[in-house]
């Protein structure tokens, strides 16, 4: 054993550039997504973490998100296996129309839910108050639920519609066979095999409802939550130890459901052993519950178009609420922050562009067989246990007092660093396709292992670069919850001024900011989409 | 050949993107100010004073004087903002106590005949704007809700413990707003401080949210997610005139006061750009613009008083100790923090 690591060693040392290059990435690493977490967890003294029992109002904010963990993931996690089944089987009405209804909340700022429902449903709610004229307090909890669901379904549903579609429809016509009716098929081979599914999604949605900002700061009202606490201490207070203290907190259940997920639940996949794959139709769905799917999906997708609508209808309204006529007096205030828009799409380019190179070099890297990939590997992935305020706090107090605090880049390297997972995954996911002997051609031609990367895998991982950089781009564009933290003068970005714009009433003109957004958004999509033909995955924003 | 083109234009972007890219510079034509006044009032003050000095200003608005202060004081190894405007004189000054401001004393006031009760005898703020807290009422919900149960409108301050408006109060926080804290200490200078903090918890049992920023409060109170309101009055005549919300103000006897102000931070990037800031605040136009669009008094004596508003002089004032309310800052917010803290 030890003779053949000498042996890899010795060979890895006849390619220095890749050595480096691997030294380079993981100083890199570390320095950007090891170090700024480090530096929050140590920030309070050893007292200051005994004394976190003793407040109240902490101890009520960790209780809370945890309660909105268990709901919010129960029903959004649900509300994904209904939308999942719905596209999957093929007797079932729209599905395409399904899916794609389904995927809008993803795109839209993390805010963007509670924003448009409390135009919907808040006291001056188009629907509540204009429609069925009632008085309705959407604050609170339970309009976070209902926020909180429509966020995240969507999530859930990519995680289990892809285990369900891998569900081979032999085994479900085997048990008809056998004679089990249709609804003992759904229920004993068709959800039994998308348990492993239905775990991940419940462990990613945990994550993201835990770590939720923008809807929490927006509809949470009185209710303390982790999330907000600590931006509320730190903007409100200047209290950067108990800030970290919060952030320390969160991130316990975030990187212990992020453990859970990585290392017990996507190893223990259940293994379908039938041969040679079926092309055979799935066995029909029973009709009550076809019927009762489509009834729910019809419902949820006009809930996420009331989202759309809602925000599109403020921009256009002179006083929601009040009067309702056309106007279009917003969108010149709108107009006046559109250097926020211009600010919001440098920053998003630069993290954008980080992302890509990292995650594709940090990808390459460790398919290579070189020592320590493993720990390479888990600091690519480790941002995803990490919620998007203990990466903002992590960055202010590593870097504030350097010459990096304040600048464009700060905000973008965190932004870069907190999405690179998505990159990284996307890549390492291609990469493992590519044939090994394109690779081995080259190196028998002579080859050095950055040659292999610059010649072979580039050209065949344009894609995957591409993909990388627009999921990053738009996240970046969309953040709220690590601009927050990082935000100064020279650097409002469009999330921080539409928030401040809700928060002092001005509706239309947030509305109007917002829809600009969307509209970029949208557009980097399409761009994406002309590029490379597909876009990759865009789990829920932060 | 595809490579170098995704290289070169991903060269081309970050090129694109990097010259907005360092620090805020300490160029001789730009200042940073921190704002704790609302957006629409910061922006058209700036305009105007870019427009008179030439200097563009780059502003970050949190309406919570509380936040921008805690904010400096977070800055002081590397102070990014010029100027600190906006918020009562008794936030400004404990960050001159603790040495993060830089005296100056503008020649304005002298020329403009500002009464001295408004700048500061030390040099480390120059007051430009009052204002008076008030019972702020949205009537539409008042009217719906509680007059029908034979509910009187709060007319003194004690009037809003009463059990009846449970659930309907709500207040800026006195830890990141000024407007809550003179509220906090206006209660104690009239009650004495034991019967204060009662009249702090009972108030309490009414109160929905503590809003971490001033306006929250009225954007609350507009929505109708409250029924009254503890508030600066010009922020509830603003939102009547300018967006037809349906508030009554009510300005009861023994009220708190502030006199808004402006302060150089020390250390900042551009000091001289600072000082012609000051100056300008201290001429009629901003202030003007202040009454007019802010709906805030002006300290200079030839602005009119702002429209809805009743005259300064005539309204009645606690008898406020502006040196204990500096001194127990920290103590009185730790308290409040400590015994209802939300």
């Amino acid at each position: 054993m030890a003779v053949a690591r000498l042996g890899e060693l010795r060979r890895q040392a006849a390619d220095p550039g890749l050595l480096l290059t691997f030294l380079g990435a993981a100083a890199v690493l570390g320095l950007f997504v090891l170090y700024p977490a480090i530096r929050v967890l140590i920030y309070p003294s050893w007292q200051d973490y005994l004394g976190i029992p003793s407040s109240l109002r902490w101890i009520q904010a960790a209780r809370n998100s945890l309660v909105m963990m268990v709901i919010s993931t129960a029903s959004a996690t649900l509300l994904g296996l209904v939308f999942a089944f719905a596209t999957t089987r093929p007797d079932m009405p729209a599905r395409r129309f399904f899916r794609n209804a389904a995927m809008l909340p993803l795109f839209a700022p993390p805010f963007m839910v509670a924003f448009a429902y409390i135009l919907m449903f808040g006291r001056q709610g188009l629907i509540t108050r204009g429609i069925f004229g009632m008085d309705v307090n959407i604050f609170g909890w339970p309009g976070l639920w209902v926020v909180q669901t429509i966020a995240f379904f969507p999530l859930a549903m990519l995680i289990i519609a892809g285990v369900l579609e891998a569900v081979n429809p032999s085994l479900e016509h085997a048990a008809r066979n056998l004679g089990a009716t249709e609804w003992a098929v759904v229920r004993t081979i068709s959800l039994a095999l998308a348990r492993p599914g239905i775990a991940g999604a419940m462990l990613v949605v945990a994550i993201s409802v835990l770590a939720d900002f923008g809807n929490a700061v927006l509809i949470a009202g009185g209710f303390p939550l982790l999330a907000t606490e600590s931006w509320f201490r730190l903007e409100g207070m200047g209290d950067l130890t108990g800030a970290a203290l919060v952030v320390a907190m969160l991130v316990v259940p975030t990187a212990g459901l992020f453990l859970l997920e990585r290392y017990v639940v996507a190893r223990r996949a259940y293994v379908t052993v039938t041969g040679r794959g079926s092309r055979m139709e799935r066995a029909p769905t029973p009709p009550l519950l076809r019927w009762i799917v489509v009834a729910i999906c019809v419902f949820t997708t006009a809930m996420i178009g009331l989202v759309y609508f809602g925000v599109i209808a403020g921009a256009f309204t002179a006083i929601w609420g009040r009067d309702w006529s056309l106007s279009l007096q917003h969108w010149h205030l709108a107009a006046e922050r559109m250097g926020s828009l211009v600010t919001s799409v440098k920053i998003g380019v630069l993290a954008g562009v980080i992302t890509a190179t990292v995650g594709v070099l940090v990808a390459f890297l460790t398919s290579r067989r070189l020592p320590l990939r493993q720990a390479l590997d888990f600091l690519a992935v480790l941002p995803g246990a990490l919620p998007g305020v203990f990466v903002g706090v992590g960055f202010v107090l590593a870097f504030n007092r350097t010459p990096l605090g304040g600048t464009l880049w700060v905000l973008a390297i965190a932004l870069a660093f907190w999405h690179l997972p998505m990159g990284y995954q996307a890549a390492s996911a291609r990469l493992r396709q590519i044939e090994r002997s394109i690779e081995e051609a080259a190196i028998n031609l002579g080859a050095s292992g950055l040659r292999v990367l610059w010649d072979v895998y580039l050209p065949l991982l344009l894609r995957g670069l591409v993909e990388a950089f627009a999921v990053s781009f738009i996240r970046a564009v969309t953040n709220v919850s690590i601009v927050v933290f990082l935000i100064t003068p020279g650097q409002l970005v469009a999330t921080f001024i539409i928030l401040g714009m809700i928060q002092s009433n001005t509706w239309g003109a947030a509305a109007a900011l917002t829809t600009m957004l969307l509209a970029l958004t949208f557009v980097s999509i399409g761009l994406t989409w002309l590029a490379v033909g597909r876009v990759g995955r865009l789990p829920a924003m932060g | 050949m595809r490579r170098i083109w995704i290289a070169v234009v991903a060269l081309v972007l970050v090129a694109g993107v990097l010259p907005g890219g360092g620090p805020v510079s300490a160029q001789p034509n730009r200042i940073v100010v921190y704002s704790a006044l609302p957006d629409l009032e910061t922006s058209l003050v700036h305009r105007e004073f870019t427009r008179r000095t030439g200097i563009q200003v780059e502003a970050l608005v949190v309406p919570a004087a509380g936040t921008l202060q805690a904010r400096i004081r977070t800055e002081k190894d590397r102070p990014r903002a010029d100027v600190f405007v906006g918020g009562d004189r008794s936030l400004h000054i404990p960050l001159a106590r603790e040495g993060l401001l830089e005296r100056y004393r503008s020649p304005v006031v002298q020329q403009a005949g500002i009464s001295t009760d408004f700048v500061d005898p030390a040099g480390f703020w120059h007051g430009w704007y009052l204002g008076a807290l008030s019972i702020i009422i949205n009537t539409d919900r008042f009217d719906r809700e509680l007059a029908p149960r034979g509910v009187r409108k709060p007319a003194t301050w004690d009037d809003l413990v009463r059990p009846e408006f449970r659930g309907h109060f709500v207040m800026p926080s006195p830890v990141t707003t000024g407007g809550g804290y003179i509220f906090l200490a206006a209660q104690i200078f009239r009650l004495g401080e034991d019967r204060a903090w009662a009249y702090m918890r009972a108030l309490n049992t009414n109160t929905s949210q503590y809003t971490p920023t001033a306006p929250g409060t009225i954007a609350l109170l507009e929505r109708g997610e409250a029924t009254v309101a503890m508030m600066w009055a010009h922020e509830a005549i603003g939102a009547r005139i300018l967006r037809a919300a349906p508030l009554e103000v009510i300005v009861p006897p023994d009220t708190g006061f502030e006199i808004g102000a402006v302060s150089i931070i020390k250390g900042g990037p551009n000091p001289a750009g600072a000082r012609a800031y000051v100056d300008f605040l201290m001429t009629r136009t901003p202030q003007d613009v202040n009454a007019r669009f802010g709906f805030r008094y002006a300290v200079r004596g030839d602005v009119g008083v702002p429209s809805g508003a009743t005259p300064f002089n005539q309204l009645k004032f606690v008898k406020y100790d502006l040196d204990w309310s500096v001194q127990n800052q920290a103590r009185l917010r730790e308290r409040w923090t400590r015994e209802i803290g939300r």
